[in-house]
């Protein structure tokens, strides 16, 4: 059996792959891919935490986790939407150049 | 165990990264996918397979077809970023991410006292237990999801619908 | 020694072969999951290679040609022909073209193809898969295809190729809706995600029991999802939404090939196309085999027990022979509608998964829910089921009148009268 050590840290590093993620990029889309990854860490951890915890039969992390991936789709369907609005105003999904309000 | 399980991790965390550093973004959102993938592998591996089939039904077909779509009415349809693509101050982003893994993620981790065996050997595959769950004490989640879900859904219609050409529309 | 059934005999076989395993638990295993794939990897294709045929012959019976007659009797070898040009076919990739992504597309199509017959019952303990989330895990995988058409078509870097994977993708997901929710209804009635159970959820064991021979042929039938208001609504819809899911006609926006020369498939020549052909076809067994298996009873039908046999649950002829002859049935009626109806149009494509069939499908879900609570005589639903059918029936007639667009006016033809 694997034990609860290795699932955590991949799931630490995947968090961190997408806050590399975030950070960087300049392309919207690519922020939301990371923030996407960021969940699905966090996903993994419940999943984890679930199976090595004391009562897997009540299925606390399964639970958190489908809604958290419910509620992750309804943040890629929004955040996407805005994306495209935000290109139609700005004609770029670069975000450096979202500068309106700093002006 | 421990092969499936490091070849699933390996694949998740390589394509994550190719995921946030391709310059192409229709590459990126593929290798997405991969990743999406690998991790359901690894819900496999933790006895979660109804979460792994969820997770593949929502994230390979839904959200990556998604982001997907977000890009070819966004980009070029090759994909290819021609202009630069790190933000500015991405060494200061790679520092940050380093410094939140190395000095809070990976030492909490590493010096908490955790289980190496699952208390539990065997779960049975539960899907109507789940069920049974979501329909008594969790009632009230499933149905703010729901109305979450729909509101989503509306305030993204309403969000990507383009106003100059509704007008259009009305002119017509 | 067990007594030999008819219908368990692969079964048993299989067991046999496997018992002189004991001793290698590994080997064993290893045996057992070649023993339940290599048969589907070799079936299926076989079944593609005669609905080639077959449907070659039905379309140019419906044209009023001949079809092929070169090869063997009948044309029947013209799948092998077909397949030594294929192979022999250059593989060209164009220049521009994606490589790696080109590459991947009829392999990430195929894979999930294949997968999901697993998880189809083709007989009483005979499933290759039995996992308790069935039903989700095909659908889950089913979706995947979506992502290879689109791989296929942007890779190529030809707009023919983009339009239709956009259009494929536009398609697949509109009607992944109604298709799952008319399988939702089914799922809801068994109580069970599970593909085994939702066959056997079909079967009356009391009638099959019975010492009659005739009640034994009625309980494999009447039991029947497909006979109950919802489950004929559900078998409709997913059936119209399968045709949609796997791009066959009159929804083959994807590959028009008078529009957009043959969509995805444009830049693909040689052993890929043949990938791509083969699992088209291997995907549209499945999703009929999946209606089968949901409405149609799956691998039960008229059979009798066989009389030197005292196993309650023995029958005289195979279940998968009911399976195949069923999933054949559906297989013609599609090659029967792409011989008849004309190709949608784009916007009536849209129209019709998000105005009419999801509608349908989701009071299709409310029509199931009141007949599982409807008072019983006798196990009879004398209420459920006519009031269901008159709900289901007038929910369609209102839908449908509903999405009438504004009468135009008549034509008027200037020159031509």
């Amino acid at each position: 059996m694997v034990p609860l050590h290795y699932y955590l840290v991949v799931s630490a590093i995947l968090f961190f792959v997408g806050l590399l993620g975030v950070l960087t990029r300049r392309h919207a889309i690519i922020v939301l891919i990371g923030v996407e990854i960021m969940l699905n860490a966090a996903n993994l951890n419940f999943i984890a935490f679930w199976r090595f915890g004391p009562n897997p039969d009540l299925l606390l992390g399964q639970l958190f986790t489908l809604f958290s991936i419910a509620i992750a789709g309804a943040e890629a369907a929004v955040g996407l939407a805005l994306v495209i609005a935000v290109y139609r105003f700005y004609k770029t999904p670069d975000l450096e150049k979202m500068t309106s309000l700093h002006e | 165990m421990i092969i499936t399980f490091s070849i699933l991790s390996a694949i998740a965390v390589i394509s994550a990264l190719l995921a946030v550093r391709l310059r192409n973004l229709v590459h990126a959102t593929l290798t997405l996918m991969a990743f999406f993938v690998a991790l359901a592998g690894l819900f496999i591996l933790l006895m979660a397979e109804f979460l792994a089939a969820v997770q593949i039904l929502v994230y390979v077909g839904a959200v990556g077809i998604l982001i997907l779509f977000a890009i070819m009415l966004t980009q070029q349809v090759t994909g290819n970023v021609k202009e630069h693509i790190e933000a500015h101050g991405a060494l200061w982003g790679l520092a940050g991410a380093t410094a939140v893994l190395l000095t809070l993620l990976l030492p909490a981790i590493l010096k908490t006292a955790l289980p190496l065996q699952p208390v539990v050997e065997t779960i049975d595959p539960s899907v109507r237990a789940l069920g049974l769950n979501l329909m008594a004490p969790y009632t009230i989640a499933l149905q703010v999801i729901a109305l979450l879900l729909t509101a989503a859904l509306l305030g993204a219609v309403v969000i990507a619908i383009s106003p100059e050409k509704s007008e259009e529309e009305k002119k017509s | 020694m067990t007594p030999i059934n008819p219908d368990q005999l692969i079964v048993q076989l299989t067991q046999w072969a496997l018992s002189f395993l004991d001793s290698y638990p590994l080997v064993a295993v290893l045996v057992a999951i070649l023993l339940s794939t290599v048969p589907l990897i070799a079936v299926f294709p076989g079944c593609f290679a005669i609905t080639t045929w077959l449907e070659r012959k039905g379309l140019a019976r419906i044209q009023n040609r001949i079809g092929p007659n070169r090869t063997g009797p009948l044309g029947i070898l013209q799948p092998a022909a077909d397949g030594i040009k294929m192979l022999l076919k250059e593989d060209i990739v164009p220049k521009t073209s994606d490589r790696l992504a080109h590459f991947l597309a009829p392999v990430v199509l195929m894979v999930p193809a294949f997968t999901i017959l697993s998880v189809l019952p083709f007989n009483r303990n005979m499933i290759p898969a039995a996992v308790d989330t069935g039903v989700i895990l095909f659908f889950a995988l089913g979706s995947v295809s979506t992502l290879a058409v689109f791989m296929a078509g942007w890779s190529s870097r030809n707009k023919y190729s983009l339009l239709g994977g956009m259009r494929a993708i536009a398609q697949m997901v509109s009607y992944e809706l109604p298709l799952v929710l008319s399988g939702v209804t089914v799922i809801m009635m068994t109580g069970s995600l599970d593909t085994t159970k939702i066959v056997a959820q079909q079967q009356l064991s009391e009638w099959i029991q019975s010492s009659n021979a005739g009640l034994q042929c009625l309980g494999q039938i009447i039991g029947w999802n497909v006979f109950t208001p919802w489950g004929f609504a559900g078998f409709l819809i997913f059936f119209v939404a399968s045709l949609a899911e796997i791009n066959r006609c009159p929804f083959d926006l994807p590959e028009a090939d008078s529009e957009i020369v043959a969509g995805h498939l444009t830049e693909y020549s040689g052993f890929k196309y043949a990938l791509f052909f083969m699992s088209e076809y291997v995907s549209a067994f499945a999703i009929n085999g999946l209606s089968t298996t949901l409405f149609l009873g799956g691998w039960s039908g008229p059979n009798i027990r066989p009389p030197w046999s005292d196993d309650p649950n023995a029958l005289l002829i195979p279940g998968f022979v009911w399976f195949f002859a069923k999933m054949f049935a559906l297989m013609l009626v599609m090659i029967w509608i792409r011989g008849t109806l004309p190709r949608l149009r784009v916007d009536h494509l849209m129209g019709f998964a998000w105005k009419f069939l999801l509608p349908l499908a989701i009071m299709n879900i409310f029509v199931g829910g009141f007949y599982y609570y409807a008072p019983r005589w006798h196990g009879i639903p004398v209420v459920g089921w006519p009031i269901g059918f008159l709900v289901m029936y007038l929910s369609y007639e209102c839908i449908g009148r509903l999405n009438r667009g504004p009468k135009t006016a008549q034509r008027v033809y200037h020159y031509a009268s």
